[in-house]
Parts: C-alpha cells; sequence; structure tokens
C-alpha cells in the first residue's frame, strides 16, 4: 500500500507555509503612523494652511457616511497638495467612528451628531476638538408620474412616516398642491435598514418641526410602521424609491441627484416653500445658533430661503496629539477641508459652511497641540 | 428495515432483475427527485452568476485588476480594484495558515487522543456551538480585543476570519477522522507505530481527501465574508503588501459598500468587484479538488 | 522492536504499558501539539463567550426580563430582543428544512446514480454555490430575487387567506419580497454546498459489501439506499445538517439585505422580519451605550440558543443511533 497521503499534507502544508511568508515578509510600504516628520510643522498663525512645509505619513479616519463622499475626493486631491501624506477614511458610522477615536485607533473622526452623554467616558476627560466641515439637504424623494414639483409640509411629512397619512390622494396633501394630479395610490414609505446619521437627523427635523404629529421620537433608528421597505445606504433608499411607483422616502441630496430621483419643496420655519439646494442648506445653517465648540443643529433653520431640512458634519480630533508629526498632519488635512477643499463641495452636491463657521473652524485648528 | 425478496412468477417468465412495477416506480420516482434537487440548487446559482456577469463583466480588463481604487464619484472605467485583491488573498491566506492547521490538530485531539473524555466531549461541543455563532459577532470580538488596542490591519481581519474558519474544520475534520475504519489504526499500530505515526501516516492521509474539502469549504466561505472585516481592517485606496501592520481592504468589502452606493460608476466596479472574487474563490476550489483527487487515499 | 502488544491506539487511554515506558519524544510532543490545539479551540470560545457577555453587561443588568419584550425601539430606549430570536429560529428552519432534502438528494445523486465520469463536473457545479460570496447572494437578493418573487407571494397570499394553516403561515396584508421566507431561501441556498459536500463523504464510505449485499437481495436503489446507506451515515449526516444549521444561523451581511429590517414578531412568512446578526450588521455602527451593549447581547443570546439547538439535536443522534444498533 503506497502512502502518497503523507507526501500530499506535507505539500499543501509547505505550500500554506510559503503562502503566509510571502505574506508576511513582504515589503512594507510606508503605512506606519508614527513616522518622522518630513519636514517643520505648520506654524500656528491664524489657523491659515500652510502648503509649503512638506509632511508626511498616514492619517486613518473612520466614522460618518454623510461626509464619505467628500472625504474620498478630498483625499484624492490633498494628494497634490501633500504628497508624502496618505489619508485613510473608513465609513462605518458615526458610532464606531467615535469608538475608534476614543480607543486611538483613528486620528480622526466623522460624525454627523455630537458626542452623546453616554459615550463621554469613553473619551478619559480628554478635550475632543469639533471641526464642521459641510452641509446638507435631505431630501423627501418620491416616485409618482407626471407629478414633478410636490409640496410638502413638516406636519404632513410627519403624518406620511407615522402611517397616520396611507395615500397620495389625502386631503392633507392635495390642500397644499393645488393643480397638480395626485393619484389615489397607497404610499410606500422607503426608509434606511441600517442606523445612519441621515435617519438621526431627519426625525430630529420632524421632532423639532412637527412635534405634535411626530411621536416616533429622534435617533439613527426609528421603528417606522409596518409596510415601510427598507433599502441598505441611501443607495438602497434610492433604488427602493426607483422602483416603486407611490414611494417616498428620505435621501441624501448628494445621492439623490445621482440616483437621478424627483424630490419634494418643503415649507421652512419662515413659511415658504424651498426646494433642496446648496444655497438652502447653508442658508438653514447660517439661520442657527452655533456653540462655542461649534456643536450646532442645522435643521429648522431660519430664513427665506433656508431649506428646512438640513444637517451637519463634523471631523473630530483629540486636542492633544501624541507626536508633534501627527498634529501637523491633521492640521495640515483639516485645514485643506477647511479651505481649499470648501470648493470641491458643490461639484458633489454637498453645501459649504457659512463663512463665520469656517474662519471660526479654522481659527481653532491652532488648539491642535503636542 | 428488512429488504422484501422478489415478486414469485412462473418460472419461465420473470425476469430476476425486474422488480415489480410498483417498486420500480418508486425507485423512479426517487432518481427523478434526486436529479430534481440538483436543478433546484443550480438554478438560482444560474441566475446569481449572469447576474454578476451581466453588471460586472463590462469593467473588468487588466487595468481594473490593477488600478488603485477611485473615488465613488469615478466614472466606470475609471481606477480598479488592485488593492482588495491583494487584500482578500493575503488576509484569506494568512487566516488560512491560522485556522487549518489548529483545526485539523484539533479535530486529531478530538477523535484520537480525547475519545470520551470529558475534555474532548467539551471541545466538540463547543466547536458545534461556535458554528453558529454570526460572522459579525467574530468581528466585533476581534474589534474589542485586538483592533482597539493595535489598530486596523491586515492581521486583525485574518484572526476574525480564522474564528470563522476554525469550528468549520474542527467539525468536518472530525466527520472524516471518524469515517476512517478503526481497523487501520489498529494494524498499524500491531505493526509497532506509535500513535503519533499512526495518526501522521495512515489516519491523516486516509481521511485527507475529505478533510482538504472541508478546508477548502471554510477558507471559500472566508473569502467572501463581510462582516468580519467591517470593522477591523479599515479601508485604503491603494495596495498595501504588508498584511500586519497597517489599514487594508478586501474585496467582500469593497462589493458591500460600492453596491449601496447610489454612484453608477461605483456600483459597476462592485458588481467587477464581484465576478473577481468569484473568479478567484473558483479557480482555487477547482484546484484544490484536483489535488484531493490525485493524492487522497478514498477518492470518489 | 517492540514486542506486539495489545496497544490499542483508537482507544482514548494511554496505550499499553510496555509501550508507555519507552514512549518517543516524537510521540508525546505530538499529543500534547493536539492536546494544545483542542484547549486552544476551547480558549478561544471562552474568550469569545465572555468578552461578549462583559460588553452586554449593562443590557443584561436589567432587573425586569426587559430583554425578552417584544419592542425593540433605540429612539425610546427599548431593547427587547425576542422579534430576532425569533426571526433567526424562522429563517433557519426554513433554510434547513429547503436545503437538506435538496443536499441529500444531490449528496445521493452522486454517490448512487450518476457514474463516476460524470461525478466531477458535477461536484464542481455544485461547489461554485460556495464561493458566491455572502454579500453577493445577498445583494442578488435584494436587487433581483424579492422583487421577482414579491408578485408570487401577493398570489399565494391573496389565495390562502382565510384557509386556517395556510392563511396563518403564507396569508397576511404586509407581503414583501424582503422578508422571513426570502432570507430563508437564500440561506438554503448557501447552506446546500456544505450539507452537500459532508453528506457526499459520508455516503462514500458505506460498506461496498452491504450495498452489493442489498442489490444481491433484490433490492431498487431506493430500497438499498435507505436500507443500507441510510443507517450507515445517520450521524454523519446529522453532523453535516448541524454545520449547515450553524451556517443558516450566523450568515450576517445576506440576511441583512434581504429580510426587511422590521423587528416585528408574526406568523406571516412573507412579511419582513428581522434576525440576530442583521440588527447586529445593520445598527452596530451607529450604536452608543446601553443599545450597543444590546446588541451585544443579543449575539450572546444566539450562543445560548446555539447550544440548545444542538444539544437537542445530540440527543436526536444518540436516540436514532441506539435504536440502529438495537435494531
Amino acid at each position: 500500500m503506497r502512502i502518497r497521503g503523507r507526501k500530499q499534507v506535507t505539500a499543501a502544508a509547505g505550500a500554506v507555509a510559503v503562502m503566509a511568508a510571502l505574506a508576511a515578509c513582504s515589503s512594507s510600504s510606508s503605512n506606519s503612523t508614527t513616522t518622522p516628520a518630513g519636514g517643520a510643522s505648520t506654524p500656528a498663525s491664524g489657523g491659515s494652511t500652510s502648503s509649503s512645509a512638506a509632511v508626511s505619513g498616514t492619517l486613518n479616519g473612520a466614522g460618518s457616511t454623510f461626509q464619505l463622499t467628500f472625504e474620498q475626493q478630498a483625499i484624492q486631491n490633498f494628494k497634490s497638495v501633500q504628497s508624502g501624506m496618505t489619508v485613510n477614511y473608513n465609513g462605518v458610522g458615526s458610532g464606531t467612528g467615535r469608538t475608534d477615536l476614543a480607543s486611538g485607533v483613528v486620528n480622526f473622526a466623522g460624525s454627523d451628531s455630537p458626542i452623546p452623554s453616554t459615550e463621554t467616558a469613553n473619551f478619559k476627560g480628554k478635550k475632543v476638538l469639533y471641526f464642521p466641515i459641510l452641509v446638507g439637504p435631505i431630501t423627501l424623494s418620491y416616485n409618482l408620474s407626471g407629478v414633478s414639483n410636490l409640496k410638502l409640509t413638516p406636519s404632513v411629512i410627519a403624518q406620511i412616516f407615522s402611517g397616520k397619512i396611507t395615500n397620495w390622494d389625502n386631503s392633507a396633501i392635495t390642500s397644499i398642491n393645488p393643480g397638480v394630479k395626485l393619484p389615489s395610490e397607497p404610499i410606500t414609505l422607503a426608509v434606511r435598514s441600517d442606523s445612519s446619521g441621515t435617519t438621526q437627523n431627519f426625525s430630529l427635523f420632524l421632532q423639532t418641526a412637527a412635534p405634535s404629529d411626530w411621536s416616533l421620537g429622534s435617533s439613527s433608528t426609528i421603528k417606522w410602521p409596518s409596510g415601510a421597505r427598507a433599502g441598505n445606504g441611501n443607495g438602497g433608499v434610492a433604488q427602493i424609491i426607483k422602483s416603486t411607483p407611490g414611494a417616498i422616502g428620505y435621501v441624501d441630496y448628494t445621492d439623490a441627484k445621482a440616483a437621478g430621483l424627483s424630490y419634494a419643496s418643503v415649507k421652512n420655519k419662515d413659511g415658504g416653500y424651498v426646494a433642496p439646494s446648496t444655497a438652502g442648506a447653508s442658508a438653514s445653517a447660517a439661520g442657527v445658533t452655533v456653540a462655542p465648540d461649534l456643536t450646532f443643529h442645522a435643521v429648522w433653520g431660519s430664513g427665506a430661503q433656508a431649506y428646512p431640512i438640513t444637517y451637519q458634519t463634523w471631523v473630530l480630533v483629540y486636542a492633544q496629539q501624541p507626536n508633534a508629526n501627527d498634529a501637523s498632519m491633521l492640521k495640515a488635512y483639516i485645514g485643506y477641508l477647511l479651505g481649499a477643499g470648501q470648493q470641491l463641495l458643490p461639484q458633489l452636491s454637498y453645501a459649504a459652511l457659512p463663512s463665520n463657521i469656517d474662519s471660526t473652524a479654522k481659527a481653532q485648528l491652532s488648539q491642535i497641540t503636542s | 428495515m428488512a429488504v422484501t425478496s422478489h415478486a414469485q412468477a412462473e418460472p419461465p417468465k420473470v425476469d430476476l432483475r425486474e422488480p415489480p412495477s410498483w417498486r420500480r416506480t418508486k425507485n423512479q420516482i426517487v432518481t427523478a427527485l434526486m436529479v430534481f434537487a440538483f436543478l433546484l440548487a443550480i438554478i438560482p446559482l444560474g441566475f446569481v452568476i449572469v447576474t454578476v456577469i451581466a453588471k460586472g463583466a463590462s469593467v473588468i480588463n487588466w487595468s481594473f485588476l490593477t488600478s488603485e481604487i477611485p473615488v465613488n464619484t469615478s466614472p466606470a472605467n475609471f481606477g480598479g480594484m488592485g488593492p482588495a485583491i491583494v487584500g482578500t488573498l493575503e488576509i484569506t491566506a494568512l487566516a488560512t495558515a491560522i485556522a487549518v492547521p489548529l483545526g485539523v490538530l484539533g479535530a486529531i485531539y478530538i477523535n484520537e487522543y480525547g475519545g470520551k473524555g470529558i475534555l474532548a466531549r467539551i471541545v466538540r461541543f463547543m466547536s458545534d456551538v461556535m458554528s453558529g455563532v454570526p460572522s459579525i459577532i467574530m468581528g466585533l470580538f476581534i474589534f474589542t480585543l485586538w483592533t482597539l488596542h493595535f489598530q486596523y490591519s491586515g492581521l486583525g481581519g485574518a484572526l476574525a476570519l480564522a474564528c470563522l474558519m476554525l469550528p468549520i474544520v474542527i467539525r468536518s475534520s472530525e466527520e472524516m477522522l471518524k469515517l476512517v475504519p478503526d481497523s487501520l489504526r489498529q494494524g498499524s499500530s500491531a505493526l509497532g507505530a506509535t500513535k503519533a505515526r499512526v495518526t501522521t501516516t495512515v489516519v491523516l492521509p486516509a481521511a485527507a481527501g475529505g478533510i482538504v474539502s472541508g478546508a477548502l469549504l471554510a477558507v471559500a466561505r472566508a473569502a467572501g465574508e463581510t462582516a468580519p472585516l467591517l470593522f477591523t481592517i479599515g479601508t485604503v485606496t491603494a495596495v498595501n503588501k504588508n498584511v500586519f501592520s497597517g489599514a487594508n481592504t478586501a474585496l467582500p468589502l469593497q462589493i458591500f459598500s460600492n453596491a449601496s452606493s447610489p454612484f453608477t460608476g461605483a456600483q459597476a466596479r462592485g458588481w467587477g468587484a464581484a465576478l473577481t472574487l468569484i473568479v478567484i474563490a473558483f479557480v482555487f476550489m477547482i484546484a484544490a479538488r484536483l489535488v484531493t483527487a490525485r493524492f487522497a487515499r478514498y477518492s470518489h | 522492536m517492540s514486542s506486539l502488544t495489545r496497544a490499542d491506539s483508537a482507544t482514548p487511554a494511554e496505550s499499553a504499558h510496555p509501550l508507555a515506558q519507552r514512549r518517543p519524544l516524537g510521540d508525546r510532543a505530538f499529543a500534547i501539539l493536539a492536546l494544545t490545539a483542542g484547549l486552544l479551540v476551547l480558549v478561544i470560545l471562552v474568550l469569545i463567550a465572555i468578552s461578549t457577555s462583559q460588553q452586554a453587561s449593562s443590557w443584561f443588568s436589567a432587573e425586569d426580563l426587559s430583554i425578552f419584550s417584544r419592542d425593540w425601539d433605540p429612539a425610546t430606549n427599548s431593547f427587547g430582543a425576542l422579534p430576532f430570536i425569533y426571526g433567526t429560529a424562522v429563517t433557519a428552519v426554513i433554510a434547513v428544512s429547503i436545503s437538506v432534502p435538496i443536499s441529500l438528494g444531490i449528496a445521493l445523486l452522486l454517490n448512487e446514480v450518476v457514474p463516476q465520469r460524470w461525478a466531477r463536473p458535477i461536484v464542481y457545479v455544485v461547489d461554485l454555490l460556495a464561493v458566491v460570496p455572502s454579500v453577493v447572494w445577498g445583494l442578488w437578493g435584494i436587487l433581483v430575487f424579492a422583487p421577482w418573487i414579491q408578485h408570487i407571494y401577493s398570489s399565494i397570499a391573496s389565495g390562502v387567506n382565510g384557509i386556517w394553516v395556510l392563511g396563518f403561515l403564507f396569508g397576511g396584508q404586509n407581503i414583501s419580497g424582503a422578508s422571513f421566507f426570502t432570507t430563508g431561501i437564500i440561506l438554503a441556498f448557501m447552506v446546500t454546498p456544505i450539507i452537500t459536500s459532508l453528506a457526499r463523504e459520508v455516503v462514500a464510505t458505506t460498506p461496498s459489501i452491504d450495498k452489493q449485499g442489498a442489490y444481491a437481495l433484490g433490492a431498487t436503489r431506493w430500497e438499498m439506499i435507505r436500507g443500507v446507506v441510510w443507517p450507515h451515515s445517520q450521524g454523519g449526516i446529522v453532523g453535516a445538517v448541524l454545520l449547515g444549521l450553524g451556517r443558516a444561523m450566523g450568515e450576517t451581511i445576506a440576511a441583512a439585505l434581504v429580510i426587511g429590517s422590521s423587528p416585528t414578531i408574526t406568523s406571516h412568512l412573507f412579511s419582513p422580519g428581522y434576525n440576530l446578526p442583521a440588527v447586529i450588521a445593520n445598527q452596530f455602527g451607529e450604536s452608543t451605550g446601553v443599545w450597543r451593549s444590546a446588541l451585544m447581547g443579543t449575539g450572546v443570546l444566539l450562543f445560548v440558543f446555539t447550544i440548545i439547538v444542538n444539544v437537542i439535536a445530540r440527543g436526536v443522534v444518540e436516540r436514532s443511533a441506539r435504536r440502529a444498533r438495537g435494531a
């Protein structure tokens, strides 16, 4: 009896060992986060970014998916500003982004909400700086053939998404849309299956603007009425709306435009109907009060041109960095986001920060120290 | 279950090979059902493959397989999935190197050394339990214990995948070892071989085909898993050849995030990545099955 | 060299005395290696159990039984996990019910019916089921399969609404392509290659002599399978089914995409639902505080659930094996 099996087992084990060795012993690319600084750190003057000082190393960031599209574009364009730096941004969700920052897994976190009180203990008393980087509208996108200019009020939206209004030809909707032919179809809700900052801020808007009609609270996950169709990501919700006649859902402006959806004009705090736009978002953000630490909520801002369902997102960093190179890299990158990076926002359908918020944020850069 | 003898009939006319018609019909029905079962499994598979090819084949070219990952808004023919391919290969290889030897040794312990002892029973039972743990829990376990202390790395992802593969390898290897007849072991011992020698030179080769087959299933599963990698390896747009340090990316992650994006370019790249992953996994599986067919003692 | 003793290397006990005294270093080292591997598995499992339980502790420390309530609503801070346990059970049962007959059919087809030459290509085709990544199954499920099957669900539901058991299971108002039943189907596709592969290996070891004996007595192929292959393979097949069940319960991404994300308990299988892995995958990224702890806790609950299922399955195997031996 020839025992060929042993040779096979040995050969297989050898192959696996070689594969593992190859994987391990290959050259390491410049991916360590603490390579020594390639140049002087940027001077701590009034927050302006100095592109003349070269910085090198890797920055890792994680968090909100709302800012993911912007981060990706900024990272790519930033390479021509600081070619020695590599920035990675992982869109895992604001909650995990904050957890990653608290444990030092990442250098910066992207978050659509300020750190909740239940999480402050994770940061062990170290100061966290908030850098707002953009605002953006949330659209009410819908699929109704022949209807292109739907108008909605916060109260009606709240009733639709609570399941109190179930048909398109309900008098509450027809009365605010005179002259529009609304079908007598049932309304299909398109919502998020995954938790998200978009849901959180959309529900916050409903809670703020229509408190008597909205009882489902504000959270990154809402218990929607039965019959709601859930999709993964803004793209998933957009796909449901596109393929379901009579559907309505809440989709990020950037993603609604990319998917080619029709969206409604919403009545704002001043009483006018405003269509979602980057200008409307900036107007809403300009019409809210900003705390000294740069936290704020951009929903339901005052102003005639304000689009009321607008939200915001921040980059969070520790004020105290472990070494000088990390501090320089963060100042360079965040400075870019607040400076030249803001030019990238319109083509991506985001709204730029109102100028007062932007300059305060730039001034805050000097608080990043080592 | 007793087997009935064939029906009595006039001696000259009966055909001893032909059972009475009802039993024959039952037999034919069952055979038809078996073929039907095969079709039921294959038809949806066909649909999936056709869908992936239809949506993904148009982006595949050499540039796609080697280029860096572009921003989501880029059009479909821009950039590629090179870093994800490298990431998947190196992370899965590392996970296999960790899980397969450990799992086979564990199965050897349970079956050859542990026997009816309490420890072996506990290990066997717990590996059953572990095979039901969701892949996301494995990912979160490694996230809590490893990533939060050692940052993003391919190693973290490999550990999570190894946790996923381990119970599968143990269970299937144990089943295969159990099937090896005791007579082989006894014969080998009777010739004076020590237990270790018996196991490595007689039992393992005899069970090799089944063990490799089970390990293959574990590797195929690991290569296609998203959840264990979600929170443990981060993301990159350029190739990271060092699997032990620094953030990394993998094909399943890219497929998942791209397909949820509303940008058509990103979606096309996501499906291209899906097609690539299926091809890679399938080629690997065929290669390993060929190896098994050539070398296994009890090949079919 | 060593005298022929009654050393029985199939028993777990130490080898017979003469051999034990002269036990070579390599043998002992190998035994220790195997033992270490076994212990390492145990350590990893215990670590997972402890670590997840620790994360879940703030949820478990709720004094009442609210963790088993039907209401899961982060907006109101209620975290009852019953809908997810229900969903996991339902989808896993559906998946295994669909998959086991198919897998056994294919395994028997390959071993008993199909000539040797065709066996290998068919095996490769069945392997293709295993190499499709779970995320692709999920995406195909939600983008292609669910919209198509929703029409079929609606037709069935309108047909059986009112009929007693059928209406209970397949009726209802909230018919959706993304539902318990669709998840069960998709999971079945993912589980089939596992059960098939292992069942094939097990069935292939049926002693040829018994099979030939049955044929010699005039049995048809089906009767031979029933009388010879099945009793021999029972234990191994149950083991394969258990492994498949484990996969069905633990599959995360595909379930998260096609289950409908609705934490409701309903008998209507064509309605959206939720299960344990799916809720963790969907909600972990944004979760915080008690919510995050509750999500880890649902994972611990799944541990317990898996243990119960395994104990039952093992009991079934023992009993049928005892019956087969006694028969």
